[in-house]
């Protein structure tokens, strides 16, 4: 199977964080809207980006590591 | 270890708004056919809005024997938004104490946009709703969890769902082809202007400089992260793009619509202007209403604001998305191992609602064809159409002073002077380029064609 950011731990699309990760978005757009796709935010790069074929700093998600990281973030 | 995640794929038929902006609003059509041709007045009556008022006797008659049919109306309005946003994700502890809210405020809103002496001053109910909305945001402070009311987004699309049955699918068909010419010169030359002096003059990084670009050129905060997410845009970028977008949409609204005022400009010309040159639907919106409400006449407006700006630039976004996605992956990440982007990113990008519409225009244009001129004006408008654009303007509402209450300047990403001359000295272009073909070229296409027709 193919890897993809989707199943990385720096990697979060879930469109409530993303409306408080960037302010103003909410106001004349949403996350939740088909124009973002399922863009998300890599923290370990600090961009924005769809997610692709896994990178170097591809680290696979599990649920323990993904919940406290994503608290973190 | 957790099961790998799937692409959402079809799972946004229930995950994204743009689905139940079209299953909110096409319900809402089919009800009003049903009704109408059930002969049952019941959409009518529920559809009900704060008349034009002097005297505070009118008002208080109209909401003493109307009163029952606002709160239906809300308790609908809540079910239905409660139900689809419960399914988006959105906690309703949280949605409802704030959708209560924002009802209270918009038939406040109402009234004060219809008491005649401030329409005077051209203080119609969208600018009422935005300068409300940004007084309360930026001032008294709301909790940061009601902005799960204040769906800017969901409104509006919801509402141009509604739009299109009273936008005939023939016009779409005669003038679409024009709007998406207008809407593409301007938006290509938008776009590059701020791309080049970005990139070029004040040596931004081509990421940033195509973020900035599509927000300036298509449809402003969505086009940003869309067009962000194609080309891997630093985080902050995105950010300093949104706010731009954000403040300069916010200056437009009140700038075309008072500066036509003062050429005493055609609403048609002005609709298309502000298709041409607002950067966002919601934003664009309130614009075209804004002037439309001025000069006593709101439907031209409209429909030209709307063949411009969800015609000719809100459907190309997946292909604005991709075509950056190439330039990005093929010229400037050439050491980078992604996978190439694939066309279907096209389709998942699109702005789903927009089919709402077109499917919306297409249902009321055939059961109008089968009416004369005559019973159109007298049986299909007042009793088909009206109750649906009466319910329109609730969901424009809603959006209008949903943009004012989620716009706090303060928490705005601060743009720093290169990226912020870089997006001005664009809108600047758009804006005279927007006026030129908008007023003064096509000016007269867009009155002749927005203006008198029928389905």
């Amino acid at each position: 199977m193919r890897l993809t950011c989707l199943e990385c731990v720096y990697f979060n699309n879930d469109p409530a964080w993303l409306e408080k990760v960037f302010p103003g978005l909410n106001a004349l757009s949403s996350a939740y809207g088909t124009a973002r796709g399922e863009a998300g935010i890599c923290s370990k790069r600090d961009i924005y980006l769809s997610p692709v074929k896994k990178c170097r700093y591809f680290e696979r998600i599990n649920n323990s590591l993904t919940d406290s990281y994503k608290s973190r973030t | 270890m957790e099961e790998p995640k799937k692409p959402m794929g079809w799972k946004e038929l229930y995950l994204k708004e743009d689905w139940w902006a079209i299953y909110l609003g096409l319900g809402i059509i089919v009800a009003a056919i049903a009704f109408f041709y059930g002969a049952n007045p019941f959409l009518k009556s529920l559809s009900v809005l704060p008349p034009t008022w002097t005297d505070v006797g009118k008002l208080t008659e109209h909401f003493s024997t109307k009163i029952g049919w606002y709160v239906l109306q809300f308790i609908i309005w809540l079910t239905i938004f409660g139900i689809s946003t419960r399914i988006l994700g959105f906690k309703q502890s949280e949605y409802i104490p704030s959708f209560i809210f924002l009802y209270i405020l918009s038939i406040i809103t109402f009234i004060i946009g219809a008491y005649k002496p401030l329409k005077h001053w051209g203080f119609e109910a969208p600018l009422v709703a935005l300068i409300l909305g940004l007084l309360i945001s930026n001032v008294v402070r709301l909790p940061k969890w009601m902005d799960s009311g204040f769906r800017v987004e969901y409104y509006i699309k919801t509402g141009i769902v509604l739009l299109g049955a009273t936008l005939p699918f023939t016009l779409i068909v005669w003038a679409g082809p024009v709007a998406f010419l207008q809407a593409t010169i301007i938006s290509v030359t938008t776009c590059l202007t701020i791309y080049f002096v970005a990139t070029k003059i004040f040596g931004l990084e081509r990421q940033f400089g195509s973020v900035l670009g599509v927000g300036g050129a298509i449809c402003g905060v969505s086009a940003a992260i869309a067009v962000g997410g194609a080309v891997k845009a630093k985080k902050e970028q995105v950010s300093i793009a949104i706010a731009l977008v954000t403040v300069w949409a916010i200056i437009m609204i009140f700038f075309i619509p008072y500066f036509s005022k003062l050429l005493n400009l055609h609403p048609a010309s002005v609709g298309a202007w502000v298709g041409s040159s607002e950067f966002a639907d919601a934003a664009g919106f309130a614009a075209a209403v804004a002037y439309g409400n001025m000069v006593g006449n709101e439907e031209p407006a409209i429909r030209a604001f709307t063949l411009m700006k969800v015609i000719g630039r809100d459907i190309w976004l997946g292909i604005w998305s991709f075509l950056f996605a190439v330039i990005s992956c093929v010229k400037w990440e050439k050491e980078e191992a992604g996978a190439r982007p694939s066309a279907s990113e096209i389709w998942w990008r699109f702005p789903k609602f927009v089919l709402g519409f077109f499917i919306a225009s297409v249902i009321i244009t055939i059961i109008s064809s089968g009416y004369s001129l005559v019973e159109y004006n007298k049986i299909v408008k007042p009793e088909l159409i009206k109750p649906i654009k009466s319910l329109r303007s609730w969901t424009f509402i809603f959006c209008f002073l949903s943009i004012g209450l989620t716009t706090r300047f303060r928490e705005l990403a601060a743009a720093g002077k290169k990226p912020f001359w870089a997006f001005t000295i664009g809108v600047v272009v758009n804006a005279i380029l927007g006026f030129v073909l908008s007023v003064l070229i096509l000016g007269n296409y867009w009155i002749q064609k927005t203006t008198g027709i029928v389905f």
